[in-house]
């Protein structure tokens, strides 16, 4: 005879109507990736950069490679706790010590990133200005702008939310508008050539991709809010892949675009002889007004952007606090608006710190700090991606937990593979993505400084192993970490003998 | 300043999260909802009408020791929730159902009728609509609940009672450390963890998943 089946739970009912749906999860991850400053900002950089017109392919293979990761990676999400963070996949995958490494690569990746736009974010402001008669200084612009972020960032998270949602709404209505403008005025037709196979390879092959991935970044972020999701097996997933295909179609219909615009044979030359080139088309078709309206959003989008890296690297150190793996103190909220504001100070004076020392050094802001601390900071990126789609496949391949083989076993395996050559192709052709000699010391310098960071990491975690078992046993877990500190010190013992 | 607490754990809760004034903000909404409903949680389990089960998964459960109701409503209200749940829920998920329900106008207005709350009332000017808004009916009363923590970590030699232990431990949990601890002596942190680690073990549940509660608030930003 079968069970009557369990009466419905009011509470759970009640809760159930204030989870947040696909939408809502959508629109925080596409705040975060801020595409206009990856067109405007990165794509035209890439054609100079990469010399070569594979750029939509890049995005288009990255996109793949992504969507293969984000199958097991949102699996595992909704097996863990901590689940917004990269280096809590790691800590549960490989164990605690290559999860400390993980997350200092992490926290220090997503704090240059973050420091990175200031340069473009001065000279953008500085150029804007000019326009109005205004001659200010590039760092004067950035300072203005790194204590707005460092205010926001002390805010609630909910505030900076509307505002990044209004930036984005204008950013992707201008993207579009000259996008359709771009193929309307073709050079030659619209050419396909671009996304020929034999349009991505040689030295640049890795420099194209390691700057598409960075376009991504963010597509991450629906995990964040796993446990507040109304379906945690589907929102979060649904929302993640929506992510992604959005804005690869968002990035491959804009470059191709403005490839169209320029002619196949013309468009690395123009890209290098124009950075604003994508504001000169959109004058030059629609008006200079429109111009001037592309530089003044790409202003706010790289502000949104920095907003956004700001947030996200604030998480990461306030998680960390709340484990005690960095100081406790970056682990205090405030009180009135419950943000991370230790954290957030912390990174805000990190800026500043860049800002001032740029300007001192009178170190050139686009190429030296937006170019060169950015792709940086990429590599690292990437470094943390690739590791944690290892994390995913080490860790179902201990237990399947009920999921799908293409979820636990297939998608997660093809994802290492594929991130594993971007990483490798990254690394060696990191010399092109840095526009230096092949051999030069910069590009050799990077790999292994981010090598020395994840060390050190790990000579920490082991530390905490040692020294610390209750702070041991929390690593990963974040904002329930003392939870997992504060269990009967057997328990904890027992975590701290595993990995 | 009044010496005499509040008569309740979940009174005093109030008025440490809500009331803001120079010494101590107000908390974020969200964050007193959690507040309260750990308070709420923590006087039922001290009063033996609920218990936790820690190492099952954190479960809320009525205790069985055979106390009588509650007395008052409010507890009376959980009780009755906990009672009616088909199975038993986790700590973490009532804490949310409880700030989603708004325990903090609840509880507000028990201490209305109590007379330590004031209930005004006005109608806003653009959208007609009625605000509730409750105010201390007395300044001191208000600045008790903190007052006595801060006494307690200043003298360092008196030993707290469950209730205030948990209201210290609760005060920290939502973010007011700076507050607690502002000028008082470099032990009181060392006193203060030393009677926080002598919480019964249901407390502790409580405060942990509190604790853990107000960080996933400050990682989303969910208020």
């Amino acid at each position: 005879m079968s069970t009557p089946p369990a009466p419905p739970s009011m509470i759970r009912s009640a809760l159930a109507r204030d989870k947040l749906g696909t939408f809502s999860l959508l629109h925080f991850s596409l705040t975060a990736a801020t595409p206009l400053t990856v067109i405007a900002g990165g794509v035209v950089v890439m054609f100079a950069v990469a010399g070569q017109i594979g750029i939509p392919l890049g995005y288009i293979v990255i996109a793949a490679c992504l969507w293969l990761f984000s199958v097991g990676y949102t699996t595992m999400a909704r097996h863990i706790t901590n689940a917004g963070a990269m280096y809590a996949f790691v800590s549960r995958g490989l164990g605690r010590i290559p999860g400390v490494a993980a997350a200092w690569v992490a926290a220090t990746s997503y704090c240059a990133l973050q420091a990175s736009l200031y340069g473009l974010l001065g000279l953008t402001a500085q150029s804007v200005l000019e326009r109005i008669g205004l001659d200010v200084p590039w760092w004067g612009a950035a300072l203005v702008a790194w204590l707005l972020i460092g205010l926001l960032g002390t805010r609630a998270v909910d505030i900076n939310a509307k505002v990044l949602a209004v930036l984005l709404s204008i950013e992707i209505a201008v993207i579009l508008l000259f996008s359709v403008s771009n193929f309307l005025h073709p050079a030659d037709g619209v050419s396909f050539a671009a996304l020929s196979p034999s349009a991505l390879g040689g030295e640049a092959a890795g420099a194209v991709l390691a700057l598409a991935v960075i376009g991504f970044i963010g597509f991450e972020a629906p995990t964040v809010y796993g446990e507040e999701a109304r379906d945690r097996r589907r929102t979060v997933a649904r929302a993640t892949l929506a992510t992604i295909g959005i804005l690869a179609v968002v990035y491959v219909a804009s470059s191709w675009s403005i490839i169209t615009a320029v002619g196949d044979g013309n468009i690395v030359s123009a890209a290098v002889g124009d950075p604003d080139l994508m504001f000169t088309l959109a004058g030059d078709q629609l008006g200079s007004a429109w111009g001037t309206i592309g530089e003044v959003l790409l202003l706010t989008s790289v502000t949104a952007a920095a907003l956004s890296f700001h947030n996200t690297t604030a998480r990461y150190l306030f998680a960390l606090g709340r484990e005690q793996v960095l100081p406790a103190r970056l682990g205090r909220t405030s009180a009135r608006a419950c943000a991370p504001v230790a954290a957030s100070v912390a990174q805000t004076a990190v800026g500043g710190v860049v800002i001032v020392i740029w300007a001192v050094f009178e170190l050139d802001p686009l190429t030296h700090l937006f170019y060169y601390m950015g792709t940086a900071a990429g590599i690292g990126l990437i470094a943390l991606i690739t590791t944690c789609a290892i994390a995913v496949a080490v860790y179902f391949a201990r237990d399947q937990r009920d999921e799908p083989v293409w979820n636990t076993r297939i998608a997660p395996l093809l994802a290492c593979l594929a991130l594993a050559g971007v990483m490798w192709l990254s690394v060696i052709h990191f010399h092109t993505l840095l526009g230096v000699e092949k051999g030069s010391l910069l590009p050799r310098l990077v790999p292994i400084l981010f090598a020395a960071l994840a060390l050190l990491g790990a000579g920490w975690g082991a530390y905490l192993k040692q020294v610390k078992p209750e702070v041991y046993a929390g690593i990963g877990y974040g904002a329930q970490a003392t939870l997992v500190q504060s269990a009967e010190p057997e328990e904890t013992a027992e975590v701290a003998g595993g990995r | 300043m009044p010496e005499a607490p509040t008569p309740r754990l979940v009174y005093d809760a109030l008025l440490i999260t809500s009331h803001n004034d120079f010494y101590k903000p107000a908390v974020a909404p969200r964050v007193i909802g959690l507040g309260l409903g750990a308070a709420l949680i923590a006087e039922l389990v001290l009063s033996g009408h609920l218990d936790v089960w820690t190492r099952e998964g954190s479960k809320l459960v009525c205790s069985d020791r055979g106390a009588p109701p509650p007395s008052d409503s409010l507890g009376l209200w959980l009780i009755e929730l906990v009672r009616a749940e088909p199975a038993n829920l986790a700590v973490p998920e009532w804490l949310e159902y409880l700030a989603l329900v708004d325990i903090y106008a609840k509880t507000a207005e028990h201490m209305a009728v109590a007379g330590l709350m004031v209930r005004t009332q006005r109608r806003t000017r653009w959208r007609q609509r009625t605000q509730v808004a409750y105010e201390a009916s007395d300044a001191l009363t208000a600045q008790a609940p903190l007052a006595r923590m801060r006494r307690y970590l200043t003298a360092l030699d008196t030993r707290m009672s469950l209730v205030d232990t948990f209201l210290l431990a609760l005060t920290e949990a939502v973010g007011l450390s700076r507050s607690l601890y502002l000028q008082t002596p470099a032990r009181a942190r060392e006193y203060a963890e030393a009677h926080v680690r002598a919480l019964p073990a249901p407390l502790q549940t409580v405060r942990g998943h509190l604790a853990a509660a107000v960080a996933t608030t400050a990682l989303t930003g969910n208020l």
